[in-house]
């Protein structure tokens, strides 16, 4: 049955990016709508090759599915449950670190990404997590805010070096 | 365009008499090239008070170098950890970062170092002696000619960067349409900005960049502890100098790849908006159609690492022809230094070679000056550099997402571009997941913006008429070769099948 299965092609989730290009397709041809021919000649262009290829796939994949060349499998999405949790806690500890930017700002923001990743992840202890996170954040302020002054919002770490040095 | 002997040997002790800044300029170059988002055009606005202050000679010195070091430290990133500096890089990944998971990092960042200084050397020592007539290619190119470059580009780049070429197209005709995001160049009307008005200049190419390969590629990498396979672990622990040395014959066994591969991004890089990107892909393709093994390419050859490299940086000199001779500049930073040479005073275009022809040459002759001095540095740095691929990838991963996202926000300094950056990011992890190339999504949305224009611009001049696209013989000529190069692939799959079958039967 394994080597059966292995002689086949799984579908699924790569239907995931056909059906969001056909789903930005429609959108971006309903946004255009009432525009001059000329500024939508180009992205009309576009969107209607992208619908083509699309078809074309799903008519490949039906074919398969019928004749039983293909066959439907998920799980190579996440691939196991473990994985899944991993890549979840990094995502989910990427999306906060970047939503407390505004009030955190990069330094104290970065460092406290890096110090969870590093003891969730990593399994660091919280010395070695702190030392490696502060040091990593400290000369990405160095290099980012006081050498190639990136405009980041400021927060408790800058405005304190700033009172402090003037720098 | 009279050139000389002594005119040369002038610039040559001019730059030498620079050497300093030189290094100083291609060590920043070759850090900002390695980080995504931070591209030399970014980096020379940031210095524009010391480009403004000096005279233009060391202006020029200071900017070429950087701007060639800049090309060479894309690659560095590409290999190591499969996220490309810029555009010009993306191509390298494909042979790169397998030769890394390999073991063979060292190796690969020296075929890279070698392959950019011998693509960007021939094709400037070239640029010398041919300026005057390889100009002139940049006349030939009109609206039309570009938009036909542009799709060829992009099938080409679905049919290299995936196994799947209808994946690959889809792709790619997604990333058009996510380049189309934004207001039209003639009405200035917002299109697919979903109301986000960080949107009405497009979508930024760095947050792109950025999300779907460094983002999806840290997601992806946890799934094992290290980047490196077992194999490729005790290699690079056992690694001393002597995998540099053969880096550097593995590359000189290839000398005339480095060298033709070159000049086909000194030719690409000539035409104004072509860029990098596309010339990386157009020789790695070329190379590999010409290859005797080209199922091996995207398994980790030399061969996938030298081409797109040399070229890259033979579009470097290409580059900065048409912004000396006829006064456009044929990439952003080119453009940047048309803003500090015209603030000195100087005329472009056939004039310059008249009025001041060291600096016209002079430009190239920094060029070699700079990729001798790269190699130097670079080549002892290979050992130690290539260790960052033995860092385990739960510390390794979430680096290198704090470092990038700077990166993404650094361009333009929105909040808006980091949260475009996640969403990149879920999107280039689905790609990756179910088989789409994320490469082919990225040159789709880098080449969006570009074939808009040009589709605009021909027909404006032809009033509105589709035929205009079939109107001229050299634009005629390239749909034929775009044409051809869909075909070949499988003329040349059936010839193989063919021959298999018959020595089968004997």
């Amino acid at each position: 049955m394994n080597d059966e299965r292995k002689a086949k092609v799984a579908t699924g989730p790569d239907w995931i990016i056909p059906a969001l290009g056909a789903a930005f397709a429609a959108y971006y041809l309903y946004s255009i709508n009432d525009l001059a021919w000329e500024a939508k000649v180009s992205g009309v262009f576009c969107a209607v090759m992208l619908f083509l290829l699309i078809l074309i796939f799903a008519l490949r994949t039906v074919v398969g599915l019928v004749r039983g060349t293909h066959y439907v499998e998920w799980r190579s999405l996440w691939e196991s449950h473990h994985l899944a949790l991993v890549r979840g806690a990094l995502f989910g500890l990427t999306v906060t670190s970047v939503a407390i930017i505004p009030f955190a700002g990069f330094t104290l923001s970065t460092f406290l990404f890096l110090f969870f990743a590093f003891l969730w992840l990593q399994r660091m202890s919280r010395k070695n997590a702190a030392l490696t996170a502060g040091a990593l954040a400290l000369g990405g302020y160095i290099l980012f805010i006081l050498i190639l002054r990136t405009a980041f919002p400021t927060g408790p770490f800058e405005r304190l070096v700033t009172a402090l040095t003037g720098l | 365009m009279n050139i000389s002997f002594s005119l040369l040997a002038d610039q040559f002790l001019l730059n030498f008499s620079y050497l300093w800044l030189i290094i100083i300029a291609t060590t920043i170059g070759i850090i900002i090239g390695a980080m995504p988002g931070f591209g030399s055009a970014n980096t020379i606005i940031m210095l524009l008070p010391f480009t403004l202050a000096v005279d233009v000679d060391v202006a020029m010195i200071f900017m070429v170098s950087l701007f060639v070091a800049s090309h060479m430290g894309g690659g560095i990133t590409s290999i190591l950890l499969n996220i490309p500096g810029n555009g010009g890089s993306a191509a390298t990944c494909l042979d790169g970062y397998p030769m890394a998971r390999k073991g063979l990092g060292q190796q690969a960042l020296v075929l890279s170092f070698v392959a950019s200084t011998v693509g960007g050397m021939v094709t400037a020592l070239m640029s010398i002696f041919l300026l005057p007539y390889i100009a002139r290619l940049a006349y030939y190119m009109h609206s039309v000619e570009m938009v036909v470059i542009l799709l060829f580009g992009i099938t080409l780049i679905a049919s290299v960067a995936s196994d799947n070429m209808l994946k690959g197209l889809i792709a790619g005709f997604l990333g058009l349409l996510i380049g189309a995001i934004g207001a039209d160049h003639i009405y200035s009307t917002p299109r697919g900005t979903f109301g986000f008005i960080e949107l009405y200049d497009g979508v930024p190419l760095i947050a792109v960049l950025i999300g779907v390969f460094a983002i999806s590629e840290a997601l992806i990498m946890m799934e094992q502890s290290s980047v490196l396979s077992e194999a490729g672990m005790q290699m690079m622990k056992r690694s001393g100098w002597k995998e540099t040395w053969e880096g550097v014959v593995m590359s000189f066994q290839r000398t005339w790849h480095m060298i033709w591969t070159g000049i086909i991004g000194l030719i690409i890089g000539i035409v104004p908006g072509a860029g990098a990107s596309i010339a990386a892909f157009v020789a790695y393709q070329q190379s590999r159609l010409f290859s005797k093994t080209p199922e091996k390419y995207g398994t980790g050859i030399p061969e996938g690492v030298i081409a797109p490299e040399s070229a890259n940086n033979g579009c470097a000199s290409g580059d900065l022809i048409p912004l000396l001779v006829i006064g456009v500049p044929g990439g952003t930073t080119a453009a940047v230094m048309l803003i500090v040479m015209t603030y000195h005073g100087v005329q472009l275009g056939p004039r310059l070679f008249i009025q001041n022809p060291g600096l016209g040459y002079g430009v190239f002759i920094t060029m070699l000056v700079a990729y001798a001095v790269m190699l130097f540095t670079t080549l002892p740095l290979t050992r130690w550099v290539s260790k960052l691929v033995m860092i385990p990838t739960p510390v390794l991963a979430p680096i290198i997402i704090a470092f990038t996202l700077v990166g993404a926000f650094a361009p333009r300094a929105y909040m808006f571009d980091l949260w475009l950056t996640l969403l990149f990011g879920a999107i280039g992890y689905l790609c990756r997941r179910s088989g789409y190339n994320v490469v082919a999504l990225l040159i789709g949305v880098i080449l969006g913006p570009m074939l808009e224009a040009n589709v605009m611009r021909a027909l404006r001049i032809s009033g509105n008429d589709p035929w205009v696209f079939f109107s001229s013989p050299v634009g005629n000529i390239l749909w034929a070769a775009l044409a051809f190069s869909l075909a070949i692939p499988s003329i040349v799959q059936w010839r193989r099948r063919r021959a298999a079958a018959r020595a089968a039967i004997v």
